[in-house]
């Protein structure tokens, strides 16, 4: 009796074991805490159903989504099996081994013509033009605006506006326009503001927004091909967009010292602010009465153009990457084929993904599918990334360093504070051996 | 107290009363702030002025315990009309259930609650229990060294935990620790044992030797004395050092969250993360805190009459 | 100290033969800690001191050099980390007197009898048994002009507390005052009521005043344990993380251990960050044993 249970048990056992291996794998994404993870949650799910790999999204807090998968990479763990990870990481996940070469099956799938250019780019290759890819675009994200409709359309505002700039009130098109609106809205004693931007700097959120004025002012961070960096991301265009910047911190509602998409979102829903600077990625909640009492006069906009008509903005966005450690790739390389067909592009973005397709995008079910999504294509094709260098979050650091005391501190000047990031972007640089001489 | 005799005195007591009554409303002020947004409605929980009289909710609750996302458009009437009252609950919030396979999918919180309570407890006991037996050992034998080796099990409290963090998270990948209760365990142990030792050996040296004399010449073996003499009149100071330790481990944040995934992670790195996307969600997060520390206080409360003495007893040499 | 140190028993005693001897009881006592403590705390310190001399980064995938005492000399020569320490020390002088004051002077009111004496004590332990990374963040709530209370009842108008980088350091540190004095508390009160009654009425025979009754009675007898919550709670200062890297981002509020941070985790400056850790080490130790001493001398008395 004993017997036959033990022979029935390991039976059991061993085809427990037997169909567990030619089943199918389990897969884990990793990814930053917030809803589009959810929906992908959701994607994967249907995945699932159709392959048997089951597949799950784990994520963690923004604020430590750097330093958890840094920190899982340099210790050569196979935790995760893909990493939706953010575009400046690429430099350091191509060179450092994190990422696996998927170069041929971009060639392969011809993924250069399905996504949008500008994911391409930054989200898949490195070196940029080496025709090396190491991620496949996933969620698409750039700097845009939202701003208070009703605020902009009272006859009474308008009337002043007009009697007090000479022009109509309308969407900002340029940096100068935006400031005066954000001066005009300016209003401590009726608690109504200008403007709300970010200027949290423990991460990037900060740096996109700096960023996205002073590549429309013309200016840039440096040369990403030779790291020339002085002259660059110290020129008179860069450090007028930084001006501009500190200029707009002067019109944001009090306590501004360490704002993200949350507090910049809470702007609008809580009437603070005439004008408010996110990701568009954060702009679901500002159109559902639920959650924004005021959705039905939000509206939005891109990022506006700088003095000599230039018009750029921050991306956001990332692309997946097979982590090199992970002993699933082959699965993992199998869902990448099922994620980029045009079916499941599409599904994704109808789940609220931020799709990187170009056909999808294009559509106008996408376009008009939210208020929003149309202000979205358009700045898809006007974005511009930070650095994507190894060295990537020291760069990020120094340029917080100098930044943060300009604009919030009011410490020294623009130029001080562009020139001290010259100069400690030089001798990183120069520290990494990247300069050739 | 004994001496309240004379009536400038007595005016003195009824004030230092008020004092207390008046610090007693402005340190409980933030947590009393915390515990009514966890039952307020979103909307009301960041205004100017404060809402402080309010029709409660639950919902702040029920949002802890499921998974959800943000919406863009509001729900279709027949799906709202088909879902239970909770679900509809998460809807007016402007949100949706998420569902896998047709079930309604849990938060992490019920998980990440369970590791803290597992991961609490069990380091928790074995800190006490480590620290006791250490003590005794210090404070009833002779040992050469002995003021060293005390002062070294101190000073392992001195480091800033950030100075083991990267040996210890290389270390962990490579046995296999990461992402285990075991590992969290080892560590807030590792944490606690130095200040639970230092605790238990004052309160140790307070307990007179005599009783135990006493007991060997009634024939007790050396362990039988330390179990059924020394360690009941210890307990004071051993529900003392287990509400420090207790409150340590529940609460730690850096290292729960660079050393577990969704294994084994506990709920202080969780809570913060409910911030949601977009928009945050204040009154879920008090929730999740208010709960969170529901277990702390109650554990607190129950030996309150211990930490006093405990603390007395310990450290206090007469 | 060796008052409670039991004789030897006789090895021939009955009492002696009974169980394991007093040898084996103290060793299997007292090795398995030691050893627990070399393993988890001490190993991984030594790890990290051959760190600190190489420029290994486990960032990458370089062969790692010795660099002998190059990283402490970087370090030691950096201005930033000079005021990276200069705030710190202003953070733990500013948070740790705060917290005695506020603590020891809670415990002087709480030490009488009165209803609800027990209930009212656990209360105001509440805040100490919060997760600080939680405190941080609703802290940062309460501080906001815009939508937080703390300034709507004071009557502050738009003052921004964590935005003015001449008040963050100070906000972050009444944050921190308020989660700790109650441990303060605690200790002052265990203290309190453990002063011996004849004195006080020793004291009310010979008239004395209430100063002097306070200055030569009670403050003595409680020196010892507030030393000890002085030592411990200086300790947790010196290593704040949480509530500050949460509540602040702002230059002026960068205490060393954020600074630790950001070069071990953000940077992966491994072998520097481990010789920044060491000197921190070697600060914090050297406080507490200018402490241990004082509280010995205090013993003493």
């Amino acid at each position: 009796m004993k017997r036959k249970t033990l022979v029935a048990l390991m039976a059991g056992a061993a085809f427990a074991l037997g169909s567990w291996a030619a089943k199918a794998e389990d897969l884990t994404i990793f990814w930053a805490e917030w809803d589009p993870a959810n929906y992908l949650q959701e994607l994967v799910n249907q995945y699932a159903e159709e392959s048997g790999d089951t597949i799950t999204v784990q994520t963690t807090p923004w604020a430590d989504f750097q330093t958890k998968t840094f920190a899982e990479f340099n210790a050569k763990g196979d935790a995760y099996d893909m990493v939706v990870g953010d575009s400046q990481w690429l430099g350091a996940g191509a060179t450092q081994g994190h990422y696996v070469d998927l170069t041929d099956f971009f060639n392969k799938h011809k993924l250069n013509d399905v996504m949008a250019p500008a994911t391409v780019k930054y989200y898949a290759e490195y070196p940029g033009g080496s025709g090396k890819y190491w991620a496949i675009p996933l969620e698409g994200d750039a700097i845009g605006w939202a701003y208070r409709k009703d605020w902009f359309e009272d006859p009474k505002e308008k009337e002043a506006f007009k009697a007090k700039y000479g022009r109509d009130l309308a969407v900002p098109q340029t940096y100068a326009e935006l400031r005066d609106i954000a001066e005009f809205f300016y209003r401590p004693d009726e608690k109504k503001y200008g403007v709300a931007i970010y200027t949290d700097n423990s991460y990037d959120a900060m740096a996109m927004g700096v960023e996205s004025a002073i590549f429309s002012y013309g200016g840039d961070l440096g040369d990403y091909a030779t790291y020339k960096v002085d002259g660059i991301v110290n020129s008179k265009e860069s450090v007028a967009g930084l001006e501009m910047y500190k200029e707009l911190y002067k019109f944001t509602p009090p306590g501004w010292g360490k704002t993200f998409f949350i507090e910049d979102n809470q702007a609008v829903t809580e009437n603070l602010a005439a004008m408010s600077m996110n990701f568009f990625a954060f702009f679901p909640p500002l159109v559902n009465k639920a959650t924004n009492p005021n959705a039905d006069v939000t509206g939005f906009f891109a990022n506006p153009a700088g003095p000599d008509g230039k018009r750029f903005a921050a991306l956001g966005g990332q692309g997946i990457s097979i982590v090199a450690y992970s002993k699933k790739q082959e699965a993992a390389m199998k869902f990448l084929e099922w994620f980029i067909k045009d079916d499941t592009q599409k599904k994704w973005a109808e789940l609220g993904g931020y799709t990187c397709s170009q056909a999808v995008l294009k559509s106008p079910e996408f376009q008009n599918a939210t208020p929003y999504n149309k202000a979205f294509y358009d700045t898809m094709f006007m974005v511009k990334d930070f650095w994507a260098t190894p060295e990537y979050a020291e760069i990020l650091d120094q340029f917080n360093q100098h930044i943060y005391p300009f604009v919030v501190g009011g410490k020294g000047t623009a130029q001080e504070a562009l020139d001290a990031v010259a100069k400690e972007w030089t001798a990183t640089f120069t520290k990494y051996k990247r300069y050739k001489s | 107290m004994a001496v309240v005799s004379s009536p400038r005195k007595a005016v003195f007591n009824r004030l230092a009363i008020v004092g207390v009554l008046i610090a007693t409303i402005v340190f409980l002020a933030p947590i009393y702030w915390i515990a009514s947004t966890a039952f307020k409605p979103r909307e009301l929980a960041t205004t100017v002025p404060p809402t402080v009289f309010f029709t409660p909710e639950i919902t702040p609750f029920i949002k802890l315990f499921v998974k959800r996302v943000q919406m863009t458009k509001p729900v279709d009437k027949a799906t709202y009309d088909a879902a239970p009252w909770w679900e509809q609950r998460i809807y007016d919030g402007g949100e949706r259930v998420l569902r896998t396979g047709g079930a309604v999918q849990l938060s992490a919180y019920p998980d990440r609650f369970m590791n803290s309570l597992i991961v609490a407890v069990i380091s928790t006991i074995l800190a006490v229990g480590f620290g006791t037996f250490t003590a005794y050992g210090f404070s009833r034998f002779k040992m050469a060294g002995e003021a060293d080796l005390l002062f070294f099990i101190l000073s392992t409290r001195m480091l800033p935990p950030i100075v083991v963090a990267i040996p210890m998270f290389l270390m962990y990948r490579a046995v296999g620790l990461n992402d285990t209760h075991v590992g969290l365990i080892i560590l807030y142990v590792a944490f606690n044992l130095s200040f639970s030792v230092w605790l238990m050996k004052g309160f140790m040296d307070e307990i007179p030797k005599e009783y135990e004399e006493a007991a060997l010449v009634d024939g007790y073996s050396r362990m039988q004395a330390f179990f059924k003499i020394v360690l009941p009149e210890a307990a004071t100071g051993i529900a003392a050092t287990a509400v420090f330790c207790f409150i340590t481990a529940w609460n730690e944040y850096a290292f729960a969250l660079m050393l577990t995934n969704r294994r084994a992670q506990t709920a202080p790195p969780f809570i913060p993360s409910q911030l949601g996307s977009g928009l945050p969600d204040w009154t879920t997060i008090a929730a999740g805190t208010v709960l969170f520390l529901l277990p702390v206080a109650i554990f607190t409360f129950v030996l309150r009459k211990h930490l006093l003495r405990g603390v007395t007893f310990g450290a206090i040499r007469k | 100290m060796a008052t409670a140190v039991m004789n030897r028993l006789d090895p021939r005693s009955r009492a002696a033969a009974r169980g394991w001897s007093d040898l084996t009881i103290r060793n299997v006592f007292i090795i398995p800690t030691i050893v627990f403590l070399i393993v988890f705390n001490i190993f991984p310190l030594i790890y990290s001191l051959g760190y600190s001399f190489t420029d290994f980064s486990a960032a990458s995938n370089e062969p790692v050099q010795f660099v002998g005492l190059q990283n402490y000399r970087d370090l030691l020569t950096d201005e930033n980390i000079w005021s990276n320490f200069v705030i710190t020390a202003k953070y733990v002088i500013v948070s740790v007197a705060g917290q005695m004051l506020v603590g020891f002077g809670l415990a002087l009111l709480l030490n009488r009898s009165f209803a609800f004496k027990g209930l009212v004590t656990t209360l105001l332990l509440l805040p100490m048994m919060m997760s600080a990374a939680v405190v941080g963040l609703f802290w940062r709530l309460l501080y906001s002009p815009s939508w937080g209370p703390i300034n709507y009842i004071f009557g502050l108008g738009d003052f921004a507390w964590l935005s003015d980088p001449d008040t963050a350091l100070y906000a972050v540190a009444i944050t921190d005052i308020w989660m700790w004095a109650p441990f303060v508390m605690l200790l002052s009160l265990a203290g309190l009521s453990a002063v011996p009654k004849h004195l006080y009425e020793a004291a009310a025979i010979d008239r004395a005043g209430s100063w002097y009754t306070f200055t030569r009675i009670t403050l003595p007898l409680v020196s010892p344990l507030l030393m000890i919550a002085l030592i411990f709670r200086t300790m947790e200062a010196f290593k704040t993380f949480d509530i500050a890297y949460i509540m602040s981002t702002q230059p002026t509020t960068e205490l060393i251990s954020i600074r630790l941070y950001k070069q071990a985790f953000q940077q992966w400056d491994t072998g520097k960050s481990c010789a920044l850790a060491y000197i921190v080490l070697i600060m914090v130790l050297a406080i507490t044993n200018m402490y241990v001493k004082y509280l010995n001398r205090a013993k003493e008395r």
